[in-house]
């Protein structure tokens, strides 16, 4: 029964939403503060080649190469970050993607290290691995009538959507926090954010890092969930994919990262149709979205109409109260 | 505020409709047809296709495909072993390509699968492929180390590391070279894997490589790195680069007076190089596993067939593709069943099979063992280079 | 060689430049990024290739029809891309540059596929012709090249700084609502600006044809960052500066490859931006204002 459920095809989709909705949340952190970064394709793959090279040359567990690889970003992160302090808007935008191509380029060229255009291929495969130490432990797939394969996927979604929840959950934390309240605020105006007394520098400086640590680890799980990666994964395309997430979902809230991320990989895959004129209709979908509802499909007001909507379902549910209009 | 709400609300139920729509048209499970063993008949079996089909590469992937259509329209009027394709789409890119084989391999009537188109790809599809038990067989990665991801990995198209040597000792006789530089696309598997094996086997040879230059993607302007070559006067030119670029390169080399030969890898040997570059390409030498004017019934039909079928000449892609699944279908028959292991089994035991590339067989891991053909351009057209 | 290699970098220098003319024509009225620049100097290439090649039909003609057809790109980047973002209360000032990154991904996948990946030839037997001197080939396209980007930069300069247009332009640019106020029709101002540049970015693609024989659809996005490099190399919305920086650029591209390691070609455009954007952000020839970089 859960055999005929678990379809590794769908499994797969599913990995890769978790990934993207991580690459989403990036790129949404940094605007958040107002920052607009289209670096983080060259994060993500900071993040993926110090976590593969980890894993292979060192026989590093996964999950250590992982963090260290979301980590190393974050430093680069921070080293990008404090001089591009003195840059904002346009200036920052092109900054970032200036330092994006020059990090592939490097990828490309650092022959002795990453093999160049060839990529690293044996990447250690993340279900992969998982799954040799739970058959180790003494765990057979069969038991639960399920193939290999199906095991493998389910584990490494599980444990995406596990990371996912924890990392919505923190950052809606956040949004609600000091440091939360503090990048709206710099987004907002930074000059009046500055004289309230809010450590613009701080602030910046941290939202960025986030971004860059946020990308750098999904660049390292991207790697391992791949088993294989190239400097062409993280070239310009991968910065405006990202880029098309936040824009399309929303860049005002989280959720709106989550759904673009989301939207945009089922889409393709649904229609296939469709997967041939992909980039044209990122294309026409990032100009109609900047004319018509630049904040994106999901904003302040939708969410707090869903939230309503929600709660007076539930009143009518119950059966209880009568409905107020206001 | 409201309004703007219900607006926007009403667009996301709308793409969500659509969605909905088109995962349901996606999500049906496969009806299990007439693909069971069936004793004493001919085998039956599905096989599926991973080829790149959309996107800047898509010209190749259906040169692919046009292969094996036509393979699959003879095999099955000759009926030894009936077989049906189940075609997919990779876009060119690692992520897609992982999606629809796993869409494949989950499909239990699979049996085999074909492609994918890239060796980017493959290095991502053949490990899932290897650990799912599945035989896999590339007909157009022609990087190092793809048969060596596993033991359910093959392919029969020529690797860089057969073709390249071939065209180069060939070249370096007849031009009795002591020199070479080297121009490659460092920003591609494809070039860089070639250029590897350009390197190597230049030293092995005891050559003097001059100068190692790079070039890039959507470059047009090469005229830098080639006026630092004409200065250093080499015998030969080793170009690792696909044919899109490589003809540029010819273009101005020639241009700017360099008339020695080009040697190319796989990714050069295209009739268009003669399109783009016109007389600038006289003096490309390449090895390549598909010669169209020779002289053998066999490729002849092959020719006549594909122009009438699809109007055009079919190119290394397409024949390759085309013996790829006269490969397959020897081995479904050899191995009397539609399973998967007996199939991988099958295909490992395959000797001196004769297809439109010449004889065929695969070595231990499942690698190419043939001989290739040395082209060189002249008079406008490929011909045989002695 | 060195001479060669000059003559090599100067050309490649003065087709960046005639692009970045365009780019910081753009920047330098509306404050906008034009991330669709380079895909219009793509199209105004294959124009020239359709034209030349495959009509036949001799080189004049080819550069009108370039320059009508990315001038009419220009007048519906600006009706399609630009105008609906202007002056509508709460969008970002980061809109336009994500609206025209939406547009060159367009035209970019577009041109893909109408003309396919591949290389086109430009046949012309104009770009044949040339000129030997001792053991150095130059060619008339070359020299062209170059003459053809001086004037533009000096036609451009005196339209700026001389005509009742160009000081509009210039009003515009410093204060929309100013301008307005003083008569200035700033709409039409806003249009002619876009189309004069993206007119620029079709001649530019044109001369890249002739010179290298080689159009693709890719090459928009390499020659877009490398003009984008140059604005920020040669500060800002100024004429001159684009002109220097993309002769500068050309010229220490060529050279790298030359004298140094050619793999790392792409990344000295881009080891530029970050570098003048973190320790000069106003370019080597902008004015030092505070509002610099911001």
């Amino acid at each position: 029964m859960l055999g005929e459920l678990l379809n590794p095809y769908h499994l797969q989709i599913a990995s890769f939403i978790m990934i993207n909705i991580i690459l989403g949340i990036s790129i949404y952190i940094t605007l958040s503060s107002g920052q607009l970064s289209l670096g983080n394709a060259g994060f993500m793959g900071i993040g993926a080649y110090t976590s593969a090279l980890l894993t292979i040359h060192f026989e590093l567990p996964i999950f250590i190469g992982v963090i260290l690889g979301a980590l190393v970003a974050g430093i680069f992160g921070i080293l990008i970050g404090i001089p591009a302090l003195r840059l904002s808007g346009v200036y920052l935008a092109i900054a970032t993607l200036g330092f994006g191509e020059v990090i592939r380029v490097i990828f490309v060229n650092w022959e002795s290290v990453t093999q160049g255009a060839v990529g690293l291929s044996g990447v250690p495969h993340l279900g992969r691995e998982l799954f040799k130490t739970v058959t180790a432990m003494g765990f057979e797939p069969e038991m639960l009538g399920l193939r290999n394969n199906q095991v493998v996927y389910l584990m490494v979604l599980t444990l995406l959507v596990v990371i996912n929840i924890l990392l919505i959950w923190f950052f809606i934390r956040q949004n609600k926090s000091r440091v939360g309240r503090a990048f709206a605020a710099i987004k907002m105006d930074e000059k009046a954010a500055e004289s309230m007394g809010i450590n613009i520098t701080y602030y910046k400086v941290l939202s960025f890092t986030q971004g860059a640590l946020l990308a750098g680890f999904a660049g390292a799980l991207y790697a391992h969930v791949m088993a294989y990666i190239s400097p062409a994964d993280f070239a310009y395309h991968r910065a405006i994919e990202i880029l098309i997430f936040s824009v399309f979902g929303g860049s005002e809230v989280i959720w709106g990262a989550i759904f673009g991320a989301t939207f945009m990989t089922i889409l393709p895959e649904a229609l296939r149709v469709i997967s041939e004129y992909r980039y044209m209709i990122y294309g026409v979908i990032l100009i109609l979205m900047m004319a018509f509802r630049p904040q994106g499909i999901i904003d302040v007001s939708l969410l707090k109409w869903i939230k309503n909507m929600i709660k007076s379902r539930r009143r009518t549910d119950h059966g209880t109260g009568t409905k107020k209009h206001n | 505020m409201r309004k703007i709400a219900k607006k926007s609300y009403l667009l996301i139920s709308v793409l969500m409709l659509i969605l909905l729509a088109a995962c349901s048209g996606n999500g049906t499970v496969p009806a299990s047809g007439d693909s069971s063993k069936n004793a004493g008949g001919p085998v039956s079996a599905k096989i599926g296709v991973i080829s790149y089909l959309s996107g800047p590469g898509a010209a190749y992937g259906e040169a692919i495909t046009n292969g094996f259509n036509l393979a699959l329209d003879e095999i099955n009027k000759k009926g030894d072993v009936k077989i049906e394709l189940v075609i997919e789409d990779s876009a060119g890119k690692q992520e897609q390509a992982l999606t629809v084989a796993q869409k494949l391999m989950s499909d239990d009537d699979i049996v085999g699968l074909l492609g994918p188109t890239l060796s980017t790809e493959m290095n991502v599809v053949g490990p899932e492929a290897d650990l799912n038990g599945i035989p896999i067989m590339g007909t157009s990665t022609t990087a190092a180390g793809i048969p060596q991801i596993g033991d359910y990995v093959f392919r029969n198209s020529l690797p860089e590391s057969l073709a390249i040597p071939a065209a180069l000792e060939k070249a370096v006789a007849a031009n009795d070279a002591k020199t070479v530089a080297i121009l490659y696309g460092n920003d591609d598997l494809f070039t860089k894997s070639g250029y590897d094996t350009m390197k190597k086997e230049a030293e092995n040879m005891g050559l003097d490589i001059l100068t190692i230059e790079t070039f890039q993607k959507g470059q047009s302007d090469y005229n830098a790195q080639l006026t630092k070559i004409k200065d250093l006067k080499p015998d030969l030119i080793l170009a690792s680069a696909l044919y899109n670029e490589g003809a540029v390169i010819m273009d101005q080399a020639r241009k700017m007076g360099i008339d020695v030969p080009f040697v190319g890898g796989n990714g050069f040997n295209s009739p268009q190089v003669i399109e783009i570059a016109g007389d600038a390409s006289e003096g490309l030498i390449v090895a390549t596993p598909w010669f169209g004017e020779k002289d053998e019934p066999k490729v002849q039909e092959f020719v006549k067939k594909y122009e009438e079928k699809y109007g055009a000449k079919p190119d290394q892609f397409a024949a390759q593709a085309y013996d790829a699944l006269y490969i397959m279908e020897e081995g479904l028959k050899n191995a009397g069943e539609a399973d998967r292991d007996a199939l991988r089994d099958a295909l490992a035991e395959i000797k001196d099979l004769d297809g439109v590339l010449g004889k065929f067989s695969f070595d231990k891991v499942g690698d190419v063992v043939m001989e290739p053909t040395v082209l060189i351009i002249k008079e406008g057209k490929f011909q045989l280079f002695e | 060689m060195l001479l060669e290699q000059l003559i090599n970098g100067l050309t490649l220098g003065s087709i960046y430049a005639i692009v970045a003319l365009g780019f910081t024509l753009v920047f330098g009225v509306l404050g906008i990024i034009n991330m669709a620049h380079g895909e219009i100097f793509m199209i105004g290439a294959f124009i020239g290739v359709l034209v030349t090649s495959v009509l036949g039909l001799p080189l004049w003609i080819a550069f009108i029809a370039a320059i009508a057809v990315t001038a009419l790109l220009g007048y519906m980047l600006e009706r399609i891309a630009l105008r609906p973002l202007r002056g509508k209360q709460g969008v970002s000032h980061l809109a336009p540059l994500i609206s025209t990154i939406g547009v060159s991904i367009l035209l970019e996948n577009l041109s893909h596929h109408i003309f396919g990946a591949g290389n086109h030839p430009f046949r012309n037997s104009f770009a044949e012709i040339q000129i030997q001197i001792g053991s150095i080939t130059i060619y008339i396209v070359q020299i062209l090249i170059f003459v053809i980007s001086i004037a533009l930069m000096l036609i451009l300069s005196y339209w700026l700084s001389k005509t009742k247009a160009g000081k509009a332009l210039r009003a515009t640019a410093e204060n929309l609502e100013t301008a307005s106020l003083l008569g200035v029709n700033t709409k039409r101002t806003i249009t002619t600006t876009v189309i004069i540049a993206s007119a620029l970015g079709g001649i530019a693609g044109i001369l890249v044809g002739m010179a290298f024989n080689s159009v693709n659809p890719q090459m928009g996005l390499s020659m877009g960052l490398k003009g984008l490099a140059i604005i920020i190399l040669g500060g800002m919305g100024n004429v001159k500066g684009a002109m220097a920086g993309g002769l500068l650029l050309g010229v220490a591209e060529t050279m790298i490859v030359a004298y140094g390691d050619s793999g790392y070609r792409d990344a000295v455009a881009f080891i530029t931006i970050i570098f003048v954007l973190l320790l000069r952000p106003q370019g080597l020839f902008g004015k030092n204002t505070s509002e610099a970089g911001r």
